[in-house]
């Protein structure tokens, strides 16, 4: 899977310009709160969360710099959904670097998928995000289309 | 949810993320990416989660796992994703909100996302 696939999966349903939470906890619910409220059909809140959790508590996603990839395999999925959202004031995220995250992409994948896409989509992401110039125009884009226009290197 | 059902679900993804963590391919790929997990601390965390469940829903989910790989799934569009039969309507009522359930098939234990 290549990143312009995995842009395909991104959608304004899907993004939080600006989160409210201030803490890890709080960031992880808001984000799995915009995947309950898309139209993915999962209602069980709370699994998704407690399945991005347990992860972090085995070692932060904050690989940075000022980005995490909280992820996971999850039974309420049957599809890899992803939820980006922002934070321009960062969060603690317990990260590798110990400094604030500004930039979160959250993966969720089914059970099974075929040609492992999940795994494929987060390398393809982790990869697109080590380029400083993509990552601070992704952060101060105005909205959602400009953001993916960063991403995509355009304009 | 029931706390016993939530717990189940939880240890079902921990053994996914267990599979994931296990296989070279995918453990060498987290490992490039900075996210690779400890095997040892996820094993560690699926044996307490276990511990919390009553008796004799861990006796069952045993059972059910040691004949195959996914003891707890998903119900989508009214079918267990485990062997595909069909789940009855009435298991999505309200009165079975706090009860753990079973497909009548095949016996995995089932959750609606």
């Amino acid at each position: 899977m290549d990143i312009k696939d995995v842009f395909e999966l991104a959608s304004p349903k899907l993004f939080i310009p600006e989160l409210e939470a201030t803490n890890k906890q709080d960031a992880l619910a808001e984000m799995v709160d915009k995947l309950v409220d898309s139209d993915h059909h999962i209602s069980n809140r709370e699994t998704v969360l407690q399945m991005l959790l347990s992860r972090e508590q085995l070692g932060s996603t904050a690989i940075g710099p000022g980005v995490a990839f909280p992820h996971g395999r999850a039974l309420a999925t049957q599809d890899l959904i992803i939820v980006i959202a922002r934070s321009s004031k960062g969060i603690d995220f317990n990260s590798t670097d110990g400094k604030p995250t500004n930039l979160f992409f959250m993966l969720v994948a089914p059970p099974q998928d075929s040609g492992n896409q999940y795994l494929g989509a987060l390398a393809a992401l982790v990869e697109k995000m080590q380029d400083d110039s993509l990552r601070d125009a992704f952060l101060n884009a105005d909205d959602f289309d400009s953001a993916f226009k960063a991403l995509n290197g355009e304009e | 949810m029931n706390r016993q059902l939530e717990l189940l679900i939880s240890i079902q993804n921990l053994e996914l993320m267990l599979r994931d963590a296990e296989d070279a391919d995918n453990s060498a790929e987290m490992e490039t990416m900075g996210l690779k997990v400890d095997t040892d601390k996820i094993k560690a965390d699926l044996e307490a989660q276990i511990q919390e469940i009553e008796p004799r829903e861990r006796g069952y989910f045993n059972r059910i796992k040691s004949r195959v790989d996914n003891p707890v799934v998903a119900v989508w569009d009214g079918h267990c994703t485990g062997c595909f039969a069909g789940v009855p309507t009435s298991f999505a009522s309200v009165a079975n909100e706090n009860k753990v359930l079973h497909c009548e098939s095949c016996g995995r234990i089932l959750f609606i996302p």
